[in-house]
């Protein structure tokens, strides 16, 4: 679909971590670290990398005894030790700001360039997807209706033409069709029912909670009664909803089996025409990239709204992963709304679905940066603790750190000292810090004499 | 093994506190202060000449357990320091104890220079004592210390008093004399005190508490030992060279279930003519070092129990070994255990260093 991007985007190039020490930029966050091992917290003198200029610089006095003043390699004004750098962990704000306007600059002048070069419009606003990409994008309504219309009628023309080829086993058939209305239709259920539910429902409820009725019709729907769909026109307006739901769940959904092996008994005749609009629907049904597109709740408005809240880089995504979406999910909407609501087989599975792809989506996007932040983490971690467990692990036989064992056993009564021939006077002036035993024992020893 | 070593007969009944052979060349005499109030002074050759388990020369009792003794000029001069609080000059010939001065509390650590004539000592009071011993009529000098002094060792030119919170003066022991003999004519009574200069402040290279320093024969540096199996060596030379070249070393620890087991150093002593050094732990383990090569030389086998003190005969040919159950965690009271002595006839190159690597 869309052309290939050109260059990274400003966001892309402010988020590469950069190194404090020489404003190098890297790819991730591990090379940086490795760079500043390599360049920055090398010791000269045994090679040892470290963690840190201060981690260095203990090494140095401990190991070789020598005073670290300055960071290796680092530009002249960043070569001090005071600043604790790992990757990016450290860095003073000011000087962050400072690299950003740098690089800021340095972008704008690159693509200033660059356009001027090859005339090329600015990525972001539409260089990337282009303008062919851009424009499904801001259709109106009357105009999705419109086209929507045409593709029904092409549709009917089609089933007319009526190669009801594939009348075999439908479970095989319908796992595609499901997954290409899964993934474009989800919206337009209510529509079907709509004094029953509410819009948004279905996708707060989420998978899980959903009720029975209102995913099957849509599922069942497009398969079994697409001679329904001049009905769906009326639903035209939600066949916008862009893809929610990835796929991938549904094709490899394991829970969704049973109920499909469950549905052909129900409509054993009326399979047999829908199979043929199948394939048409895949093509456009499989987005290749749903993931990136906001929430389910947003789903009614999206066909005629610009996303606002999508920054520049996305909407590059979108655009080049989902410019048919739209398109298609109106054919996916169109015949689930025809589809006549009755076969509820499909709801539990559906529900599983959509709760797995949603989770797997979440998951998808959740475990990234969980890993990156662990490994990114570790090994700070790992070398702090290691020098803790061995302390840890290691027990004085003799810990008082401030009274020498001559003393403790000065203090006994045993080896207590009177100082017989000096007279209370001097007992007064004992420091009892120092000899508080002997004096204990003094006392004692006045006793017995008495 | 067994044939090199042996048992000095008829050791103290208590802990020993300190051991220390004789500075004069072929003697075999050793002195062993106790915790059971008597300083013992044996020879290692019996009527023959022929050097074996020993026989107890004398035993001159104190009135409080004895901390440390030294010898003097000669081997008829015994110097002690004692809980009783009080610098003692024992003349062996006449068994006349001499108190020399007193501190205000229990007197850690004696050692005398023969070079300057100095007897100093070190006391909880948290001052040495500077006594000129050719001119016993001179009150000693008293110089205050901003801790506890819990070892000293010197040379011949320096002393070094290692102080608790890890402090370490180093003083030249010229300077000391002199200062003593000038601030020689205040009232007799009143207390001589001398404000000094220390050459020297260093804080300890061990994080925990200094349990012995020994000076190498040299004059050249020093090594100390803390209670956390550790060993420092270091030099008296501020140039950074020389200070770039001390280090540290993990010593006398034992592992036991992934637990490290560290033992206080308690006792260090330099070999006279090799320049290696012995450290005795709590573990009963004397190892031998070299402190030039980094390398330890050998280790002998683990003794019954805490090694109290260790030090080599002044031509080096032997090695006497105190041991005495040691002050540990846990424990409120000294067990009884075993106090021995060991004598160890060193090989020609028993002591010797292997060498720079």
């Amino acid at each position: 679909m869309g052309k290939k991007r050109r260059g990274p985007t400003l966001e892309e190039v402010l988020g590469r971590p950069w190194c404090y020490y020489c404003e190098r930029d890297f790819d991730d966050l591990k090379i940086l670290i490795s760079h500043q091992k390599a360049k920055h917290f090398k010791c000269e003198r045994c090679g040892r990398r470290l963690n840190t200029a201060g981690g260095l610089s203990v090494h140095m006095s401990q190991v070789h005894k020598e005073q670290l003043t300055a960071v290796d390699n680092a530009l002249p004004n960043r070569s001090s030790l005071d600043v604790e750098i790992f990757g990016m962990e450290g860095v003073p704000e000011d000087i962050i700001q400072a690299h950003n306007q740098r690089v800021a600059t340095q972008f704008q002048q690159a693509e200033a360039e660059r356009q001027a070069v090859t005339g090329n419009p600015p990525p972001g606003t539409s260089a990337t997807g282009g303008q062919p990409a851009k424009k499904p994008k801001l259709e109106s309504v009357s105009d999705l209706k419109k086209r929507l219309a045409e593709h029904k009628a092409k549709m009917a023309e089609a089933r007319a033409g009526g190669s009801s080829g594939e009348a075999t086993p439908v479970g095989a058939g319908q796992t595609p069709t499901i997954g290409g209305y899964a993934a474009t239709s989800t919206a337009p259920p209510p529509a079907t029912t709509p004094s029953q539910f509410s819009y948004p429902q279905p996708y707060g409820a989420a998978a899980a909670a959903a009720s029975p009725f209102q995913q099957p019709p849509q599922q069942t729907a497009s398969p079994v009664y697409p001679t329904f769909s001049p009905g769906g026109q009326a639903n035209a307006q939600y066949a916008a909803p862009p893809t929610t739901f990835s796929p991938q769940p549904f094709s490899t959904g394991v829970p969704g089996q049973p109920p499909y092996g469950a549905t052909p008994p129900t409509y054993p005749t009326q399979q047999s025409p829908p199979q043929t609009h199948t394939p048409p629907q895949l093509g456009g049904a499989f987005p290749p990239r749903p993931v990136g597109l906001p929430a389910a709740p947003g789903l009614p408005q999206r066909p005629a709204v610009g996303a606002p809240q999508v920054n520049a880089y996305q909407m590059q995504q979108m655009h080049m992963g989902h410019t048919v979406p739209p398109t298609t999910g109106m054919n996916g909407a169109d015949k689930a709304s025809g589809a006549a609501a009755e076969s509820t087989g499909f709801s539990g599975s559906v529900d599983d679905l959509i709760s797995g792809a949603a989770k797997q989506a979440e998951a998808a996007t959740a475990t990234p940066p969980t890993t990156t932040t662990t490994t990114a983490g570790k090994p700070a971690e790992g070398e702090d603790q290691k020098p803790k467990k061995d302390k840890s692990k290691a027990r004085l036989v003799y810990s008082d750190n401030e009274t020498s064992p001559e003393e403790k056993m000065a203090r006994l009564s045993r080896y207590a000292y009177v100082p017989d021939q000096r007279g209370e006077t001097v007992l007064e002036e004992l420091p009892s810090a120092v000899v508080v035993g002997a004096i204990r024992e003094s006392d004692t020893v006045v006793d017995a004499t008495d | 093994m067994a044939s090199n070593q042996f048992v000095v007969a008829s050791p103290p009944t208590d802990a020993i506190s300190a051991l220390k052979f004789s500075p004069s060349l072929d003697s075999t005499r050793i002195v062993v202060s106790s915790w059971d109030k008597n300083v013992y002074l044996y020879d290692l050759r019996d009527e023959n000449g022929a050097v074996g388990e020993g026989k107890l020369l004398q035993k001159f009792e104190h009135r409080a357990p004895v901390l440390d003794v030294c010898f003097g000029a000669t081997e008829d001069e015994i110097y002690t320091a004692g809980l009783d609080w009080d610098v003692r000059k024992i003349d062996v010939a006449s068994s006349t104890q001499t108190v020399l001065s007193t501190h205000e509390a229990g007197v850690r650590s004696v050692v005398y220079s023969k070079d300057h004539n100095l007897v100093i000592s070190a006391s909880w009071d948290c001052t040495l004592h500077v006594h000129l011993t050719n001119d016993p009529a001179t009150l000693p000098a008293v110089i205050p210390l901003p801790s506890k002094p819990f070892s000293m060792s010197l040379t011949a030119t320096k002393l070094v008093v290692a102080m608790a919170s890890r402090a370490l003066h180093i003083y030249d022991l010229k300077a000391l004399a002199l200062l003593t003999a000038q601030s020689e004519g205040t009232a007799p009574g009143s207390l001589n005190k001398v404000e000094v200069e220390p050459w020297q402040r260093r804080e300890s290279s061990l994080k925990f508490m200094t349990r012995c320093v020994a000076c190498m024969p040299d004059d050249a540096g020093y090594a100390s030992s803390s209670i956390e199996g550790r060993v420092a060596v270091e030099w008296f030379d501020p140039s950074a060279e020389s200070q770039a070249r001390k280090y540290a070393f993990k010593c006398h620890r034992q592992t036991a279930d992934d637990v490290d087991i560290v033992y206080p150093v308690n006792t260090l002593a330099f070999h006279p003519v090799h320049g290696t050094f012995a450290s005795g732990g709590g573990d009963g383990v004397v190892a031998l070092w070299d402190g030039m090569a980094k390398r330890r030389i050998r280790q002998y086998q683990k003794l019954p129990s805490s090694v109290a003190a260790v030090d080599f005969s002044a031509n080096g040919k032997y090695l006497a070994i105190a041991i005495s159950p040691g002050f540990e965690d846990g424990k409120e009271d000294v067990a009884e255990g075993t106090v021995k002595i060991f004598v160890r006839e060193l090989g020609e190159t028993e002591a010797k260093g292997k060498g720079a690597k």
